[in-house]
């Protein structure tokens, strides 16, 4: 082994553009995030540190990397019409989860309500040409949030095969041209105050299963009605805000709407793979850095007077944590080809079972060999654990949300359990 | 929650006496008054609010007297069969809050590992260390990792990096920047394990204001953030000889009462992580209006849950009992006793770290927001498992038992 790059990937299904990304943004990581990351915890509410980071990787006067999405001709990099899309989504949020996952997941995130305006084949170029002035000219990091989670659950209205958004509270009523929104969301990332575009799925009619009754619709954040509360403070993810989000009869152009009756409700579905993926790259990121630390650790401190890796039984413990992250990459970017597979003739599309439930089972598979190697590295580390300079107890406290999010550890096996076995009545 | 924890969490205590119920339901009283009951008002700077609560505890209630001998002006709790009582104390301190027991498990285990009982030579310097009415902070230097460079003595394959010489009277310490297990920087006494010239171990008791101790910055620590920690220099530190204790023996003793109070530390926070999933439980719906406790697979993860709990709280107090009978002269052996309590520390700490990740599973994102104060739970068990770990996760301690049981030689 002679570096991080050495774990396996499918190499042959790697987008031509992976090493001009993974070096360019591997670069932002070293100067911009790994000198400060130990200070972000405290910088959660205000985002001091964290905010001209963002602005280095995402602005216009940075890399520029928020346009990615948008077609060219609207000054974007077009990446949404790239075969690879998914795959190099695997790249970015490996790259910048090995420094900080929660900064991975905020600029990811940005994406991801966009994903369903941007991706071939479901690109809506009125809204398109609309958003793309605020992303692609901007010298400041602009964050979108995908606002699904309410109070009384989040679990349920990503569970759209069981429950159809049958529970989803925030309605969206036609008056004339415009889409008058009321409801509370909480938790997306990217509000807390600093989202300026949400997707919103909302329910045109309360209690509907059909899903012509579904509508994902963009609402800017300077809309009137629309209010965003402070960010929480949470266990760790400090470079994510997360807060509630109300809309108090908003007014937004009938034609902020996705795609209108019936589609939404496919493109909502097709959105989950894109969080699938990128919450495996950001695991498979974090665990390379787990990698990083631990090596260091297990070669200079001793064991019975000989390096920690010399002795076999921590071997035995710390190959296993080696051979998890080879594993979870291998299956990170397997995952990511399934869902760039999606318009080939021997892929599947992104709403359909196969691939929700084949996402959700390699996304539960990673996250718990995460949870658990990260938790494994801290006691190699003993004492030294819960030192925030090993950065490890850092990645273990950011990553367990990965794997309680997107309904959770439950909803994942309930979805590979009704795939799997032609379950009738989960 | 308003069903009694005890009539859940079934316990073999019978050898508690009244009177030390008595001590166990103040604590809990105090547990229930003064930080659960007000847990929501302490969402910013709990550290320090706590600081005045865990004062009460320890100062108003008396808990900092419990495990000096009468002699030393303590309650008698300083005895091998004062285990059990000891360790349900530490477990309603722990339900309230892991940071208080765990100062309070120091103690616990600096006091009775030093085997101060009013006659010892020892005696002096223990009860000058708790003859204030302030809270004591104690300090523990364990073995650890070694460094590549530098050979060390092992207590079985842990490094002791701190270094004890005689010289007539006097007790002579080095050791560089040594990590404590948490407490480092508001220590008013460490208690070190070292070793002599021979390879000896030893234990030392330093006042932390002798001359020749450097403290390093106060680290940021996943968890127990009242524990204020730092790196610990000792540069010629000279102590009274009788602040030293000799032995492998005696070092093992010490591991024994680390684990149980550890252990029921743990345990007490898992029990109160318990008391919180079992409302969200109670209250959380799914699938569009079921009760998530109705669904089998959450209710199978809520079985996880509360096994975990209820067999580490088994472990913990049979280990209390086993360790009462070794004051009996017909008890077990401190060898045997020690391999035991390594077995169920370790034990005990990952079934309480599996209940709270498993427990954490249904709390979706209420769970990871401090407002819940369930991730405080998760933080603080998985800063006692590291720190109990010592190195190399849960190798060391599968080389004791292997030892134990197969008698090999040369791991
Ligand atoms: C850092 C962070 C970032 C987030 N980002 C976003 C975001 O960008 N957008 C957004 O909308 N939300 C976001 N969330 C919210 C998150 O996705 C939800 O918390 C999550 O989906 C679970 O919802 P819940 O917390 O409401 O739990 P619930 O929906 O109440 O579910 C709780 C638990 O119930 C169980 N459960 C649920 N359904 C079933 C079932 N059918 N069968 C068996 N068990 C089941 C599972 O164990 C689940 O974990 C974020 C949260 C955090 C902490």
């Amino acid at each position: 082994m002679k570096s991080i790059d050495d774990f396996s990937r499918p190499e042959e299904y790697i987008s031509p553009l992976d090493k001009h990304f993974r070096s360019v943004v591997r670069a932002w990581v070293d100067k911009d995030v790994m000198p400060h990351r130990r200070e972000y915890d405290e910088d959660w509410k205000e985002h001091t540190l964290i905010e001209p980071a963002f602005d280095n990787l995402m602005a216009n006067r940075g890399l520029g990397i928020q346009k990615a999405l948008f077609p060219a001709d609207l000054g974007g990099w077009g990446l949404g019409q790239s075969d690879y899309a998914f795959t190099i989504a695997c790249t970015l949020a490996e790259e910048v989860g090995r420094a900080d996952t929660a900064m991975a997941v905020a600029f990811m995130v940005t994406y991801w309500p966009l994903t369903t305006i941007l991706v071939e084949p479901h690109v809506n170029r009125r809204l398109a040409a609309e958003f793309a002035p605020m992303f692609c000219k901007s010298d400041k990091a602009v964050f979108a949030a995908l606002a699904m989670t309410e109070p009384q659950g989040g679990a349920d209205i990503e569970n759209m095969e069981l429950l159809g958004g049958k529970t989803i509270k925030t309605t969206a009523r036609l008056d004339g041209d415009e889409w008058i929104i009321n409801g509370h969301k909480l938790w997306p990332t990217n509000t807390g105050g600093v989202g300026q575009l949400f997707g919103v799925p909302c329910t045109t009619r309360p209690g509907s299963t059909d899903p012509n009754d579904f509508a994902l619709i963009f609402v800017p954040a300077d809309m009137k009605g629309v209010t965003q509360g402070g960010p929480y403070e949470k266990a760790g993810m400090a470079a994510d805000k997360n807060g509630d989000l109300w809309f108090e009869d908003v007014r937004v152009p009938n034609w902020y709407r996705a795609h209108g009756p019936g589609k939404d409700a496919q493109v909502f579905k097709e959105i989950i793979p894109w969080g699938l993926v990128g919450s495996m790259g950001f695991l498979v990121g974090a665990m390379m850095n787990l990698y990083e630390v631990l090596y260091e650790f297990v070669s200079t401190r001793t064991y019975g007077n000989r390096p920690l890796k010399e002795n076999d039984a921590i071997a035995g413990l710390i190959g296993r944590i080696a051979g998890d992250i080879e594993v979870c990459r291998i299956l990170a970017y397997e995952g990511a080809r399934i869902g760039d597979r999606r318009n080939r003739p021997y892929g599947h599309p992104l709403y359909s079972e196969e691939v929700l439930a084949k996402l959700r089972n390699l996304k539960d598979f990673v996250c718990d060999r995460a949870v658990e190697n990260f938790g494994r590295a801290m006691d190699v580390l003993g004492v030294y654990g819960p030192d925030r300079q090993y950065d490890i107890e850092k990645h273990w406290r950011d990553i367990k949300i990965i794997q309680l999010w997107m309904g959770g550890k439950q909803l994942c096996q309930m979805e590979a359990a009704r795939y799997f076995y032609n379950c009738k009545t989960l | 929650m308003h069903k009694p924890l005890d009539g859940l969490f079934l316990s073999t205590r019978e050898h508690i006496d009244e009177e030390e119920q008595r001590i166990v339901n103040t604590v809990r009283q105090w547990a229930d008054r003064e930080i659960l009951a007000k847990r929501l008002t302490y969402l910013e700077h709990y550290e320090q609010e706590f600081a005045g609560k865990r004062g009460m505890l320890l100062m108003e209630i008396g808990l900092q007297r419990l495990a000096l001998s009468e002699e030393n002006g303590g309650f008698g709790w300083n005895s091998k069969a004062s285990a059990p009582c000891l360790a349900a104390v530490l477990m309603e301190i722990g339900r309230a809050d892991a940071a208080t027991a765990y100062m309070s498990a120091l103690q616990f285990t600096t006091i009775l590992a030093s085997g101060a009982d009013g006659t010892s030579p020892i005696d002096t310097l223990i009860s000058r260390f708790y003859s204030t009415d302030k809270p004591v902070n104690p300090a523990l230097i364990l073995p650890g990792p070694g460094s590549q460079d530098e050979q060390t003595p092992l207590f079985f394959g842990r490094s002791i990096n701190a270094r004890l010489v005689h010289e007539g009277d006097s007790a002579i310490l080095f050791g560089k920047n040594m990590r404590p297990a948490g407490c480092g920087a508001l220590a008013d006494h460490f208690c070190v394990v070292c070793a002599d010239s021979a390879g000896k171990p030893w234990i030392a008791f330093v006042p932390a204001d002798a001359q020749g101790i450097q403290r390093g910055n106060i680290l940021q620590e996943t968890g127990l953030n009242a524990c204020a920690n730092a790196d610990i220099t000792f540069q010629h530190v000279r102590l009274p000889r009788e602040a030293t204790l000799e032995g492998k023996e005696t070092v093992e003793g010490l591991y024994l009462w680390l684990n149980l109070f550890l252990g029921a530390t743990s345990v007490g926070a898992a029990m109160n992580f318990f008391e919180i999933v079992y409302d969200w439980a109670n209250t959380r719906t799914i699938k569009g209006g079921s009760l998530m406790k109705e669904n089998p697979l959450c209710a199978s993860v809520l079985a996880d849950v509360a096994e975990e709990i209820a067999i580490a709280r088994f472990l913990t107090d049979d280990l209390a009992r086993l360790i009462a009978m070794t004051a009996s002269p017909n008890g077990p052996e401190l060898q045997n006793v020690y391999t035991f309590a390594q077995i169920v520390g370790y034990r005990v700490q990952q079934g309480a770290m599996r209940a709270v990740n498993r427990g954490l599973e249904l709390m979706g994102s209420a769970g990871y927001a401090r407002e819940w104060h369930a991730e405080k739970h998760w933080r603080d068990i998985k800063t006692i498992q590291s720190y109990l770990c010592g190195v190399g996760a849960e190798v060391p301690v599968k080389m004791d038992t292997a030892r134990f049981f197969f008698d090999c030689r040369e791991i």
